[in-house]
């Protein structure tokens, strides 16, 4: 196993879509994935994947790089599928196994349902994939700084945000080497509690959460140790600034909006 | 016995698959971040009873190589046996697990178990021994490693010192009696006693114990008087393979790639430059008492 390219992972790079204010790309996205979820026919549906990859085209990430950086999430994708298919009723009957019935409309809502999840997992990947962690966690405190005014801890909220964005791929690959060592030692992972299962899992999870805190007090002692006092008064080097290209931001955005929704009204 | 024979190694095989050959490096020196082989047709034969050295810049490939010898990375290409055997199998990479030994870099982050018992029972107990054998097993293995077995069976790893807890993650490594012992860089962050005491240790594991050891190190004396044989990788390819004293005869060779050659062994280097000539030893110059040796010969030959 390679040192995987997982969920929020940032991938370099200059396309217009990286160079995006940090802020509104936030806010393009999130009002990106309100409008995939709001499309509720295929013609709709198609025309907001047209956009997403076309955001990755624009982005110039690979179709690869795109997938594996949702292929750990896709277990909840075939989840819901799953649960539709069974438990959603109507429409002509396919299969009867038992108390477990296939029918048309459960594998209807199967395969749009998790169509419209890829997609959205696809635009939250896009958004980690092109933007640092710091630009992230800026983002986020900027919108949350209304709220701050009601006694919100803005500021450290998208702190502990970034930290644990940041810790994510570090965890992974600690991970992998925590599990390589106990397999040179012959365990047995899996997640299986019949075949000694839960000691296995317990000789990865509890290296990994030491590691946790390991890493937590260094950070903290290093955040210290720079006069790290909260968010009051700080300021940033390069401030954040709109440009011409977050316009060519929110016009798109506002296009697969009316697209979408017109592809929706299409079909009824 | 572990032979590897032609063996690549590449953390994205997809990519690598689409590129270039295996055999041409670029990058001057050292690996780049995104560098597609980790390995790159490395041939050799580890001997049983042999003491090892690898050697090699950060990202040469070094913790990539020993991996391969119990089957946790199977080659991209090529071929690892282990007496004979081909372990890409995944069952057959089980099997050598037993008797080859992989201490990891930093081994005391991997401790898990609630008592240093356990914890050393775990690879055992994964084997299958008998539970009425695990009392003298783990005695034994924490005996080698000069910890107190009934002052600290009972204590939870992560109350030891971080010296202890090394000890005790190498005794739950030796407690599977592996006959092959893969050491990646085993005294990286300990201090200077403490150092001394793991590379005596590794010493009478290899010469009192005829374990065959594989050591990784970043410090070319201690490989110089501890090993047999030293393979140098570079860039993922097999720089140079042999005796200490062949493969430090060049001094500036091994800087262009960014090793040291031992300190004794650099202090004649540089008389050499002042014009001082010492004798050279064919062992090479490693020790101090070579050093001090050479100097006292030269001092005589010259009155
Ligand atoms: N899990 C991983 N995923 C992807 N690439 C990796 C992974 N582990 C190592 N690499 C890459 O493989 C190459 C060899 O790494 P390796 O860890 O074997 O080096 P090393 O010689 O042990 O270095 P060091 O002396 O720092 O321990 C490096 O270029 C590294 O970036
Ligand atoms: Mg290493």
């Amino acid at each position: 196993m390679a040192r995987s390219i997982i969920f929020g992972r940032y991938s370099p790079g200059k396309s217009p879509i990286h160079r995006m204010d940090p802020r509104l790309k936030l806010t393009a996205v999130l009002v990106a994935m309100v409008v995939i979820l709001m499309s509720n026919t295929y013609p709709a549906l198609a025309v907001a994947a047209a956009f997403v990859i076309g955001f990755y085209f624009v982005a110039r990430i690979p179709a690869s790089t795109a997938l594996k950086s949702i292929a750990p999430l896709l277990f909840i994708v075939v989840l819901t599928a799953l649960l539709n298919l069974f438990f959603v009723q109507g429409g002509t009957v396919y299969a009867q196994l038992g108390p477990l019935v296939i029918s048309q409309e459960g594998v209807h809502f199967a395969i749009f349902l998790s169509l419209r999840l890829t997609l959205l997992l696809c635009m939250a990947s896009l958004l980690t994939l092109t933007t640092t962690t710091l630009d992230l966690t800026d983002a986020l405190e900027a919108m949350l700084k209304p709220f701050a005014r009601f006694g919100f801890p803005a500021h450290e909220f998208a702190m502990v945000m970034g930290i644990a964005l940041r810790f994510l791929p570090q965890f992974a690959d600690e991970l992998h080497t925590i599990r390589q060592a106990q397999l040179s030692r012959g365990a047995k992972i899996t997640a299986n509690p019949f075949k000694g299962g839960l000691s296995g899992l317990s000789s990865l999870m509890v290296p990994l959460f030491t590691s946790a805190f390991r890493h937590a007090e260094t950070l903290s002692a290093g955040m210290d140790a720079r006069c790290y006092h909260g968010g009051s008064g700080r300021t940033r080097l390069d401030p954040l600034t709109f440009t011409r290209l977050d316009v060519a931001g929110l016009v798109a955005i506002a296009a697969m909006a009316v697209c979408v929704v017109a592809a929706g009204m299409f079909h009824m | 016995m572990i032979e590897f024979r032609n063996v690549s190694y590449s953390y994205d095989p997809a990519a690598a698959a689409k590129a270039p050959d295996a055999g041409d490096a670029q990058a001057d020196w050292g690996n780049s971040p995104d560098e597609l082989w980790a390995l790159r047709d490395v041939s050799f034969t580890l001997n049983d009873g042999e003491f090892f050295g690898i050697a090699g810049h950060t990202g040469s490939g070094k913790s990539t190589l020993v991996q391969h010898m119990n089957g946790l990375v199977a080659p991209t290409s090529g071929t690892v046996f282990v007496d004979g055997v081909d372990i890409s199998d995944k069952h057959a990479a089980s099997r050598v697990r037993a008797n080859v030994g992989l201490v990891f870099q930093y081994p005391e982050h991997q401790l898990f178990a609630s008592s240093v018992f356990d914890d050393v029972a775990f690879g055992p107990r994964n084997m299958g021994c008998p539970e009425e054998d695990m009392e003298r097993i783990v005695r034994e293995a924490l005996q080698t490693v000069d910890l107190d077995f009934d002052a600290v069976r009972a204590r939870s790893p992560f109350e030891l010192s971080g010296g202890q807890q090394r000890r005790v993650a190498f005794a739950g490594v030796l407690a599977m009696h592996p006959r092959t012992l893969i050491l990646d860089e085993p005294a990286a962050g300990l201090d200077p006693e403490g150092r001394r005491e793991l590379l005596a240790l590794v010493r009478r594991l290899h010469g009192d114990m005829g374990v065959t050891v594989v050591m990784i190190s970043h410090s070319m004396d201690d490989l110089a008087v501890m090993a047999d044989r030293i393979l140098v990788l570079n860039q993922g390819s097999v720089w140079a393979l042999g005796a200490p004293a062949e493969v430090f005869a060049d001094a500036q060779a091994c800087k262009s790639i960014g090793l040291d050659v031992p300190a004794p062994q650099r202090f004649a280097n540089v008389l050499k430059e002042r014009g001082v000539a010492l004798p050279q030893p064919a062992g090479g110059l490693f020790t101090r008492e070579s050093l001090v040796e050479a100097i006292a010969a030269a001092y005589r030959g010259r009155r």
